[in-house]
């Protein structure tokens, strides 16, 4: 077996479509109608999605090799088959969608360059090669699947219970379709800053900081507990002739649920089991991608692959349930597409094996508890002792950390919990929920430097 | 059939049942790493429990889960008061406050006391 070495970005190439001179930047921004992006939100307010967030991720390449708002024929593509225009695969709808009423006071069509404001300042520019009309709730239909035309994993029709689906149903009617430039790069705040790790600043601190040839990547919405630093010690164990040098945990970073944990607590957390050395920083390192979640379990797992196959990884982890809520999707639908594919989202094979596929490997994970009789964290496909197993469940854990009693460390590490702490404490809960989401969707991961749009 | 609920104890609120009766009663999970009491509740008082609280649920071992913290933290305080398990009466005599107190639990849940 030959070693395996980092794969080549999804699509060939990175996109990197962040303009860092302020006189270039300035020139391309010059007398463009200017557009202020809001928040796509619930009925009563709820902030649900950031469309920058997206911005953020096509420009630094995470989504490569995405590099804009779909025009429609992709859309229907990705809808349909799960392929862009150009061949190569991708999981969803990525759209700058507006409100009738915006559209007709811009006033602007095919061929204008928009300049995006966030925060009262130049941000990104969009350069509209097509507008377009979309029913959102088809869109939202179509993205996630049907238990009638997906019945291989589709175990019950999509509604506004699921976040994700949610999401694509309040996205605006009229699509601003074309390429995102950054021309004014973002400041993160703390801790944000010190997790930023876009594809290429990514791939270069794997090769030459770290000096790791396999990499694994581990997804993440939670704060880890015992039983998510095995999985990740566990499936690290996969490699070639040695174990993966690295494992590279990535955190999904933007509008939660209510009940999740805080953004900051979710990466101060897991830098937590490497700065005390549950897996030494030799081996583990912390990031994060901004994308408000679709938790749209096998689809959303192709996203994880684009992302993560694009910052350097070699492997990707797979568990039960992956990036799921409630019983949209059966359980193993994600290990499914993974190891014999989903033909009715477009995968006769998996993804990893398809023309124009990921490069990515996957290693699909069954669950760890603990056992008694073992006395050790168990591998369920190894412990023999079912029924005295004790499982690492996240209600359980929440229950106990919402009472404030410190969880002993064969569940969750000390130094873990603090950080835990350490943001309630901020944010006087221990949970994401409204108060912070509206904090979080006014003052956002960033800053952005002063810019003056010059006259044209 | 009674149903249960599981008090969990920490280095802190074992401390304060150390050397009582109710040392006896601790179950050891997670190699004994985590020590819990368990607290048997009558089926007309379950019931009075998942009236007030409306997220509380019982699940299929029979434990009554998702209760406010506040009502947790109160039982923890009368198991420590009496050194006994059966004090679900006392804390039912402070339910009025309880469903009070967990009204503000969407908006503030008080934090640990540690660094
Ligand atoms: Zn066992």
């Amino acid at each position: 077996m030959p070693l395996i070495k980092t794969p080549p970005p999804h699509g060939g190439k990175l996109v990197e479509s962040v303009v860092k001179k302020r006189d270039i930047a300035e020139k391309m921004i010059a007398g463009c109608p200017t557009y202020e992006l809001k928040p796509t939100t619930l009925p009563d307010g709820t902030p649900i999605r950031h469309v920058y967030r997206e911005i953020m991720s096509v420009c630094y390449g995470f989504f490569s090799p995405v590099e804009g708002s779909m025009v429609q024929n992709e859309l229907e593509r990705v809808l349909n088959e799960r392929r862009l225009l150009s061949e190569w695969i991708f999981p969803y709808p990525i759209l700058f969608d507006i409100s009738e009423e915006d559209y007709k006071a811009l006033d602007v069509k095919e061929g204008d360059r928009l300049l995006l404001m966030l925060k009262g300042q130049p941000f990104a520019t969009l350069d509209i090669e097509e507008v377009y009309k979309i029913d959102p709730e088809d869109v939202a239909t179509r993205t996630f699947g049907t238990p009638e035309k997906n019945p291989e994993v589709v175990r019950e029709p999509f509604n506004d219970k699921h976040p994700g689906y949610v999401i694509y149903k309040m996205h605006k009617p009229v699509i601003l379709a074309g390429k995102y430039t950054i021309v004014n790069e973002p400041k993160f705040k703390e801790p944000f800053d010190r997790f930023w790790f876009p594809p290429s600043k990514c791939r270069e601190v794997i090769k030459n900081e770290k000096k790791w040839r396999t990499v694994i990547a581990h997804q993440t919405r939670n704060v880890p507990h015992v039983g998510h630093e095995m999985l990740m010690k566990c499936a690290a164990y996969t490699g070639d002739i040695e174990p993966c040098h690295g494992i590279l945990v990535n955190a999904i970073i933007g509008a939660k649920r209510r009940g999740d944990y805080p953004d900051e607590a979710i990466l101060e957390g897991h830098e937590a089991v490497n700065k005390y050395g549950y897996i030494k920083p030799e081996r583990h390192m912390v990031t994060f991608t901004l994308w408000d979640m679709r938790y749209g379990n096998p689809i959303e797992s192709l996203l994880h692959g684009v992302i993560r196959q694009n910052m350097g990884c070699t492997h990707h982890m797979f568990g039960r349930d992956h990036a799921a809520v409630g019983e949209y999707y059966d359980m193993y639908a994600t290990q499914i597409l993974w190891s014999e594919g989903i033909p009715s989202f477009g995968f006769e094979a998996p993804p990893n094996e398809v023309d124009y596929g990921l490069k990515i490997i996957p290693q699909n994970m069954a669950e760890f508890w603990y056992c008694p009789v073992c006395q050790e964290i168990a591998y369920s496909e190894n412990c023999g002792h079912t029924d005295a197993k004790q499982k690492f469940s996240g209600s359980f854990l929440r229950g106990m950390v919402a009472e404030g009693i410190m969880p002993p460390r064969v569940v969750m590490r000390p130094e873990v919990y603090k950080q835990i702490v350490k943001w309630w404490k901020v944010y006087n809960y221990p949970f994401v929920n409204r108060r912070y989401l509206d904090m979080k969707n006014k003052e956002l991961e960033i800053d952005l430097p002063a810019m003056e749009v010059p006259k044209a | 059939m009674p149903h249960y609920i599981a008090v969990y104890l920490d280095d802190a609120r074992y401390e304060k049942i150390k050397g009582t009766p109710l040392e006896e009663k601790i179950t050891y999970l997670f190699g004994g790493q985590l020590k819990s009491l368990v607290v048997e509740v009558p089926e007309d008082k379950s019931e009075k429990i998942l009236k007030a609280f409306e997220k509380a649920r019982i699940d299929s071992r029979g434990y009554i889960e998702d209760v406010p913290v506040a009502f947790r933290r109160a039982l923890f305080e009368e198991i420590a008061k009496a050194k006994s398990l059966d004090v679900i009466d006392k804390v039912l005599e402070r339910l009025d406050e309880l469903v009070e107190a967990a009204k503000k639990e969407d908006e503030y849940i008080p934090p640990p006391d540690i660094e």
